[in-house]
């Protein structure tokens, strides 16, 4: 039982840590923003936290904010030649960017440890701590979406062309996406080292850049939810399948591919447009007194609403 | 009398084929303003070559007697000039209500800081918007579907929310790229009095359209593009009874 519970704690630790990565890359493709760069920026906020703390000595508290301060001004400077690019460039320079911190974290052996990676660091990020560091960025990323930033990034990501001819700076609203998207990352890879023990390179490759693209488009792209529902599916799920854990990749994608055939807006968009389309329904139904012409037309609307 | 757009002369090539060449003409306030040509004379690349998606080969785009030839996009949206796109261009998972706001972007002016976080400000001027966008929705007959998802509609719906959002920019020109394709001529005859209205409250409105008919009964002044070149210009009437337009429009 007491084994039970601490599978499932860990388990749990981890979903939220991956919840920060999801919504860290939701909010780049939110704004149309193409970047694979959520894997380097958690790198960077993993090792430099890791690192204040082990080797100097910092206060992990400190440390996590430095770690995710490390995120922030990292991606900020990215953000002024990114914002220039577009989409499958984009893709390309932040591939190439993560590639580079990988290769620091491998290579620079006297900071980094190289493969071996960083160990001995406190787990100070419990359960609870990390919870409330999810609400709270799941609170502002709501906030952001539903406000003029979230129009303008809905906008632009729809449409380019629309966009300017409302007068919306396009390069503007992809750098707030960008320096967002490296501060949640930071701020994740921090939580990731202190929650964890220890951190090594592998963990920040091509598989956490996958996973947190997969969840993203798994659980929905335009609303914060479709992150978290992202990262709890594709986490828990290696879990309950562990009786193929030979086949957990083959799972994983066959899963992918029956999500982005059959839910192409993902598991939690279609559930609150179809949740949306009912209370619209409910509502007409309601509000027709006269069932003469008005209920038909908004029908047929609805109609063709739930199959796009 | 200066109008509030003027077209000096301008053309554009692309790769040395002239797609637009030598075409001048004004667009006043207060008055609804003509351009007809069969399929492929220009009408859409001129356009974007005044709202600054395209840039001019030659010639000169004056907006208000002010040089904008050389300006980007945002910028002339932010100037005041409005359009609509002959191919409807949404976001079609937003509501309908959320597509006509996002017109209102050049307006805001909550800071970044109270927008990503959510503050009174941010929240005090969203309110705001939505009001001034339900007026729209009422005065375009849409309120009842404020709260759909924009690309479930029907096409004419969705031709009236491209609409609402250029009119939510409050434009001092708006260029309306074939806006009753495909309607009937009910529904086109319940725009036309929507657009009178809006050239009445002193927007120079300059309509692109291939339905003869519609431009004109409802423009003071036309004309009339073929293969890139103005080929005539004037009343309705006249334009009309053009042996070079009737050629145009039915082969010679």
């Amino acid at each position: 039982m007491i084994n039970f519970f601490y599978t499932y704690q860990s388990l749990f630790d981890h979903i939220l840590v991956y919840a920060l990565l999801a919504m860290s890359q939701y909010v780049v493709l939110r704004a149309g923003v193409f970047s694979l760069g959520t894997a380097g920026f958690a790198a960077m906020g993993a090792y430099g936290t890791a690192l204040l703390i082990t080797k100097a000595g910092w206060s992990p508290v400190a440390a996590i904010a430095a770690g995710a301060l490390l995120g922030t001004v990292t991606s900020a400077l990215l953000a002024f030649p990114l914002s220039r690019l577009r989409g499958v460039f984009q893709a390309v320079a932040t591939l190439a960017f993560v590639q580079i911190v990988l290769s620091a974290t491998q290579n620079w052996v006297s900071l980094t440890n190289g493969a071996l990676g960083v160990n001995g660091i406190p787990k100070v990020a419990s359960t609870p701590v990390l919870l409330v560091v999810v609400v709270v960025v799941v609170l502002l990323l709501v906030a952001m979406g539903r406000y003029s930033v979230g129009r303008a990034m809905d906008v632009i990501r729809e449409d380019e062309t629309v966009a300017v001819s409302l007068g919306i700076s396009v390069p503007y609203y992809h750098r707030i996406a960008f320096i967002v998207s490296g501060a949640l990352a930071g701020l994740g890879g921090a939580l990731q080292a202190t929650s964890s023990y220890a951190i090594t390179p592998n963990e920040f490759g091509f598989s956490m850049l996958v996973a947190a693209l997969t969840m993203v488009v798994l659980g929905g792209r335009t609303t914060v939810w479709g992150a978290l529902v992202g990262a709890a599916i594709l986490t828990s799920l290696p879990e309950l399948f562990r009786v193929f854990a030979d086949y957990r990749n083959v799972v994983q994608g066959i899963l992918l591919m029956l999500v982005i055939v059959y839910l192409p807006r993902g598991v939690a968009d279609t559930v609150l447009g179809r949740m949306r389309d009912r209370r619209l329904r409910r509502a007409a139904l309601a509000s027709a007194p006269v069932p003469e012409q008005k209920p038909q037309i908004v029908n047929t609307n609805m109609e063709a609403g739930a199959h796009p | 009398m200066s109008a509030t757009l003027v077209l000096q002369d301008v053309a554009r090539h692309f790769g040395g084929v002239p797609a637009v060449d030598g075409v001048s003409l004004r667009v006043p306030a207060g008055q609804i303003t003509g351009l007809i040509g069969p399929n492929g004379a220009g009408k859409t690349t001129v356009v974007n070559l005044i709202t600054g998606l395209l840039h001019l080969t030659s010639g000169k785009v004056l907006l208000e007697d002010r040089d904008v030839s050389r300006e980007e996009a945002p910028d002339l949206a932010r100037a005041g000039v409005a359009r609509t796109f002959q191919n409807i261009r949404l976001v079609p998972d937003a509501s309908v209500l959320d597509n006509v706001i996002a017109g209102f972007h050049r307006h805001e002016k909550a800071g970044l800081w109270a927008n990503l976080l959510g503050l009174p400000s941010a929240r005090a001027e969203t309110a705001e918007l939505k009001r001034q966008a339900m007026q729209l929705l009422e005065r375009f007959d849409m309120t009842a579907l404020a709260e759909h998802r924009a690309g479930g509609l029907s096409y004419g719906h969705q031709r009236r929310i491209e609409m609402m959002r250029a009119l939510a920019t409050n434009p001092k020109l708006l260029l309306l790229d074939e806006p009753v394709a495909g309607m009937n001529d009910a529904e086109a005859e319940s725009l036309a009095g929507i657009f009178r209205k809006v050239a009445a409250d002193g927007v120079a409105v300059l309509l692109i359209e291939h339905n003869m008919r519609f431009v004109m009964s409802l423009c003071s002044h036309i004309y009339v593009l073929a293969s890139g070149r103005l080929i005539a210009e004037g009343l309705p009437e006249a334009v009309g009874r053009d042996p070079k337009v009737v050629e145009a429009y039915l082969g010679a």
